[in-house]
């Protein structure tokens, strides 16, 4: 198994912890386990699975940022409260500490641009766009796929839509 | 109208359930880290507004607060898994909306404010993603979801970025349990970008042979082929699963266990809950390959969620000691299985 902190290394120290009667466990590898606090056995208090996730955010980070007093103007956070906890605040840390978070998201997920269903908040006009680029590659797969009905219908549909955002911009 | 798991769908004898769940936030507040239980309760009160619209009128959402519900209560939530563990844990500004058949729940204040969540029968991604995001997009157009095009919808936890939706599918996989071929399946989903779990989800032990199998990345892959890719996967592991059971059909061991279990099913005075489960996975086994009938998965799948510890303290109204409950499980599952024949 690999170790949960880092993802990279063999794990090789099991730590359990009963915090409130709840067992957690995990499985580190030697240098996870000395950056957070397991070297000595003894040690530790005070760590919990945020602190986990935490430590994957700053992982990469240099210690010491000129950004470091940088908050959140609406909801207060700092780098290190989402360091720390694994949360982000609000919906604008993410474009207050975007340069900071991405190389995180990047290895969460291997991506760094969504897709799929786009939200009210960026306008009609864009939703429409949206669902007529996943309409045509539908319309693609139905036609490599030689099922031309429905490549028909999936045209209807675009069509449809076509109409609608000319609507809206007249 | 029947409850999902009072039902059963696509490919009952593998599959159980279908889930779609999906993390939304609302704009205008901060994500519930750094919500007080003032503003915790004002994120509720906005969302009691606005399923109370003439839009949501034909859900008939009940609400349960966090913060009167009885522990059986919010306990029975989760064995319905109408909502997360997560959910009971120590905040109680948090509050669940059900609707009246039992497949729509939206938890507020769980991990993020809103975590929408429809529950089918069987193997449906398709249409239980459907129904999702219809009720998705009529929220969205009240509440103002926190989104932009580079990263999605945007949760608490970066984790769920992009799509915000897990998708999972509960699996009865007893076959493939004794083939000792899960620990090889569960290692190659991971490349895959799928995990497996137990019945309850992270971190939860898999129960009476029920795995749940959804995706892991949520940013950059789309909600249809996210919905593909674990469609597609499920079909294989159904499949490997059927060209097991059909060994086992043939095996005298196996065949002896499920004779044995309805033995203890139909007779026993007292069944306590590890038992049970054990014992109704090896019923659901032998009723796939026709060592016995007289029972159907519909009923299996129900007695199953209602001879849970607090499915059966609610059911009695009152409560119940661990010995009481042993004996209220094994007279329900007695009646249920009076029926049941072996071949």
């Amino acid at each position: 198994m690999l170790c949960q902190s880092c993802g990279k290394n063999q794990a090789n120290t099991h730590i359990k912890k009963v915090i409130n009667g709840e067992l957690t466990e995990y499985m580190l590898c030697d240098k996870c386990a000395a950056k957070l606090g397991y070297s000595n056995i003894f040690d530790g208090f005070g760590f919990s699975f945020d602190n986990l996730l935490g430590s994957f955010f700053a992982a990469n980070e240099p210690k010491f940022m000129p950004l470091n007093n940088k908050r959140c103007d609406f909801c207060g956070s700092s780098l290190e409260d989402i360091s720390n906890t694994g949360k982000v605040g609000c919906s604008k840390c993410y474009d207050v500490f975007f340069d900071q978070l991405m190389p995180s998201i990047k290895r969460i997920h291997g991506n760094t641009k969504h897709a799929g269903k786009y939200a009210s908040a960026v306008g009609q006009e864009n939703i429409i766009k949206n669902e007529i680029q996943d309409l045509n590659e539908k319309m693609k797969v139905a036609i490599n796929e030689q099922n031309f009905e429905e490549a028909a219908r999936i045209r209807d549909k675009i069509n449809g839509l076509k109409g609608k955002e000319q609507s809206n911009n007249e | 109208m029947n409850k999902w798991y009072e039902k059963a769908g696509n490919y009952s004898d593998v599959v159980i359930s279908t889930r779609i769940r999906l993390a939304r936030n609302i704009s205008k507040y901060p994500f519930p880290c750094r919500l007080n239980s003032n503003t915790k309760k004002e994120v509720i009160n906005e969302i009691y507004r606005a399923l109370s619209r003439p839009e949501f009128k034909d859900y008939n959402f009940s609400c349960i607060n966090a913060w009167e519900a009885s522990l059986a209560e919010i306990r029975s939530l989760i064995e319905r898994h109408l909502v997360s563990p997560e959910f009971a844990k120590a905040d109680k500004n948090k509050a669940a909306f059900i609707s009246q058949n039992g497949d729509i729940s939206i938890m507020v204040n769980e991990e993020d404010h809103i975590r929408l969540q429809v529950m089918k029968e069987g193997l449906d991604l398709e249409e239980t993603y459907n129904e999702a995001d219809k009720m998705d997009t009529k929220l969205d157009k009240v509440l103002l979801f926190a989104f932009n095009e580079q990263l999605g919808y945007l949760t608490q936890c970066p984790t769920n970025l992009g799509t915000g939706m897990r998708a999972s599918v509960m699996l009865h996989l007893p076959a493939l349990r004794r083939c000792e071929m899960i620990e090889k399946i569960s290692s190659s989903l991971i490349k895959l970008g799928l995990t497996m779990r137990g019945l309850y989800g992270e971190g939860s032990e898999p129960k009476g042979d029920i795995y749940q199998i959804s995706n892991q990345v949520t940013l950059g892959i789309s909600e249809k082929t996210a919905l593909k890719n674990l469609n597609d996967i499920t079909l294989q592991i159904i499949s490997q699963e059927r060209n097991c059971r059909k060994e086992l059909a043939k095996d005298i061991q196996t065949i002896d266990a499920i004779c044995r279990s309805v033995g203890i099913l139909k007779t026993a005075k007292l069944l306590n809950n590890e038992d049970f489960m054990r014992l109704i996975s090896n019923i659901r086994l032998g009723l796939s390959i026709g060592v016995i009938k007289g029972i159907s998965y519909d009923t299996i799948n129900e007695v199953t969620i209602n001879a849970q510890p607090f499915m059966l303290i609610k059911a009695a109204n009152s409560e119940l000691s661990p010995l009481q409950r042993d004996k209220k499980r094994a007279s329900l599952i007695n009646e249920k299985m009076s029926t049941v024949e072996v071949l």
